[in-house]
């Protein structure tokens, strides 16, 4: 498989009162074609600082990358201007958001919005960019696309705005989406078919998709690979199966064993003790030590590595040392 | 659409009755009478009588009341106490023009300049544009247009000799453009400087507020460059509190017109206005009150289409 956008130490950092604060430190990243990556993570965890890294829209200031590569399609994109940028964005790599409410342009028609990204990026005349955008509602499942296209998003429901913005993201066949908790404002049943839109639309174009989520049922349900993050690292890497099957690392096991099941009686959900640490004020050592059942005096003096076990699996920890093993 | 501009301007048909009724209220209520100003004092009393029952001025205030309002409806709004026998329609007819460019123009003076410096503004903000924009815009808010009219009266007209310290156009002088514009630019400038100000801030801080949203980080995931992003996709949505401002600052563009217009000898309504209320001339006042209530009304009027037009969320 080829690599489709490789991040290599990326480092974006954040600047609050004079202190430089490591938001993303260090990510290392791989989406090969047509592969759907899930990032997975806690609020505050750096996942959606990624992305929009990897889209060069960190507002800045106060962010700033610092270090790294992002390799697309053969550029760095942490070293491209912002002109060359813009070509990429919405056409190359486009984006959809958390927020479909509010993500939409209150003042612009749902065609309006589709149709700017053809004329903009594909040098369409306006009425073919309009027949463009009927034809992409009709893909994203509207029965009646040709009265949607003149409607304002105010008279569209979230589960419908979201299918707008991913009907505007694919419009200009792109290679990479990036979907940044894309269902996490819907209610359960729009979930499942934004995310069943999402795989045949990626499947069809050929997309690789980055979907940015917390929520493993959402994993589960689409991606191929699971990249999990905390405190601005990626801590564990591996296919989909295997991660549920095996987790790894104890931040991984702790998250899988908060998701309630359907089988068991439970009194208390179960949760990983402690908090996040805040960013401007990591431990020595390992990030994830302060909250970890299985911690011993190595992890917190020396931060682990990302330590390869095989092809497709990694885990940053030293559980997995073959140097040190306790009991 | 229609129906909404239809049902909008027959609302405004009660509020413009109870502008007729309180500026007649207020004109009898106010010390002094038209006798007074128009007689020689000796005259005896029974022609004074004579006088005051030709005027109708004996009648119940009610009827007077409504036989102006009902000959004010047919267009008619009586003649002049001071230059008798001159139709007030005709006064102001002949005042209108020159109120109405000074009126535009100060307007788009206003728009044009406030509107992309307080967008500016916002963009770039906390810098050091930002903060001369602000200062400038505070001491444009904190002077009263006489003291600015006075200075830049003084300035530009006497010390330098730009432009004429007032009037329309030079007199002797055949009717050009140039001559205008020359004429029209200090008045123009006072007048839109004290809204010209508050636009700015208004758009300043809406534009702040706008460029934080959602969609404007989905217009610039879409590739867009900054400018259209800001332009496209912010200033559509920036401008629609900004409109409301604009059609509440409309009776202070009027009010405006009055002082500055008796500051540059500018021969328009206000001017017209402030010598009728010093002799006392009724009709004139009255006249003028209402054709500057009618004016604010759609003004009002416009800035609420301009409100639905731009903003689809309003359902009419």
């Amino acid at each position: 498989m080829t690599a489709l956008l490789e991040l290599k130490n990326l480092k974006t950092y954040f600047k609050r009162k004079k202190i430089e604060i490591p938001a993303v430190d260090g990510v290392d990243l791989v989406i090969n074609k047509g592969e759907t990556v899930a990032l997975v993570g806690e609020s505050g965890s750096g996942k959606s600082i990624t992305s929009l890294s990897i889209m060069r829209l960190i507002p800045s200031p106060p962010g700033r990358i610092v270090d790294g590569q992002i390799n697309f399609n053969g550029q760095d994109l942490a070293k491209l201007t912002e002109d060359e940028l813009c070509k990429i964005r919405g056409n190359d790599i486009s984006m959809i958001f958390q927020e479909p409410m509010t993500s939409l342009n209150p003042v612009l028609t749902v065609g309006e919005q589709i149709t700017e990204v053809l004329t903009y990026h594909q040098g369409m005349s306006k009425t073919m960019a309009k027949k463009k955008a009927i034809e992409m509602l009709e893909l994203v499942g509207f029965s009646r696309a040709k009265e949607i296209v003149d409607d304002y998003p105010h008279r569209l429901s979230g589960g419908m705005r979201q299918r707008v913005m991913i009907a505007m993201a694919m419009s200009c066949n792109p290679k990479l989406l990036i979907a940044d908790e894309p269902t996490t404002a819907l209610d359960v049943t729009i979930q499942a078919q934004i995310l069943d839109l999402m795989k045949d639309l990626s499947k069809k174009f050929e997309t690789s998709i980055l979907i940015i989520t917390h929520d493993l049922g959402v994993v589960s349900e689409i991606a191929d690979r699971v990249v999990v993050m905390y405190a601005g690292q990626v801590v564990e890497e591996a296919l989909v199966e295997d991660l549920f099957e095996n987790p790894l690392h104890p931040y991984t096991e702790g998250l899988m064993g908060s998701v309630p099941s359907i089988e068991e009686d439970l009194d208390r959900l179960k949760s990983i003790e402690g908090n996040v640490p805040a960013p401007e004020n990591l431990p020595a050592g390992c990030r994830f030590a302060p909250r970890c059942p299985h911690k011993f005096d190595r992890c917190t003096a020396e931060m682990p590595q990302l330590l390869k076990i095989n092809e497709t699996r990694a885990a940053r920890c030293f559980l997995y040392d073959s140097k040190e093993v306790p009991q | 659409m229609l129906s909404y501009i239809i049902r909008r301007t027959l609302m405004a048909i009660p509020l413009l009755l109870g502008i007729t009724v309180v500026s007649f209220a207020i004109m009898k209520f106010a010390p002094g009478d038209p006798t007074s100003l128009m007689m020689d004092p000796t005259i005896s009393q029974a022609d004074k009588a004579k006088f005051m029952e030709r005027y109708g001025l004996n009648d119940p205030v009610y009827i007077q009341y409504f036989k102006w309002l009902g000959a004010m409806l047919q267009g008619d709004f009586g003649t002049s106490l001071i230059r008798k026998g001159v139709p007030v329609m005709e006064m102001i007819m002949n005042r209108m023009p020159n109120t109405i460019l000074l009126m535009v123009v100060s307007t788009m003076l206003a728009v044009v300049i406030s509107i992309p410096f307080g967008v500016i503004s916002a963009t770039k903000a906390y810098s050091k544009l930002d903060y001369s924009v602000t200062i400038t815009s505070f001491l444009g808010v904190a002077t009263p247009n006489f003291f600015l009219g006075l200075i830049l009266i003084m300035v530009f007209a006497v010390q330098l000799n730009w432009f004429p310290t007032g009037g329309v156009s030079t007199l002797n002088e055949p009717f050009s453009i140039w001559d205008r514009i020359h004429h029209l630019f200090l008045p123009a400038f006072v007048l839109a400087a004290a809204d010209m100000a508050g636009l700015t801030r208004y758009t300043r801080s809406s534009m702040m507020e706008v460029i934080k949203q959602d969609y404007i980080r989905t217009a610039r995931a879409k590739g867009f460059k900054e400018q259209k992003v800001i332009y496209k996709h912010g200033l559509r949505n920036g401008l629609i509190p900004v409109i409301t401002i604009f059609g509440l600052m409309i009776p202070s563009f009027i009010g405006g017109a009055v002082i500055v217009e008796k500051i540059f000898t500018w021969p328009g309504i206000g001017l017209l206005f402030v010598d009728s209320a010093f002799q006392r001339d009724y009709p004139v006042i009255m006249g003028l009150t209402v054709i500057s209530a009618v004016f604010v009304v759609i003004g009002n009027l416009v800035a609420d289409i301009l409100y639905a037009i731009f903003d689809p969320r309003i359902e009419y």
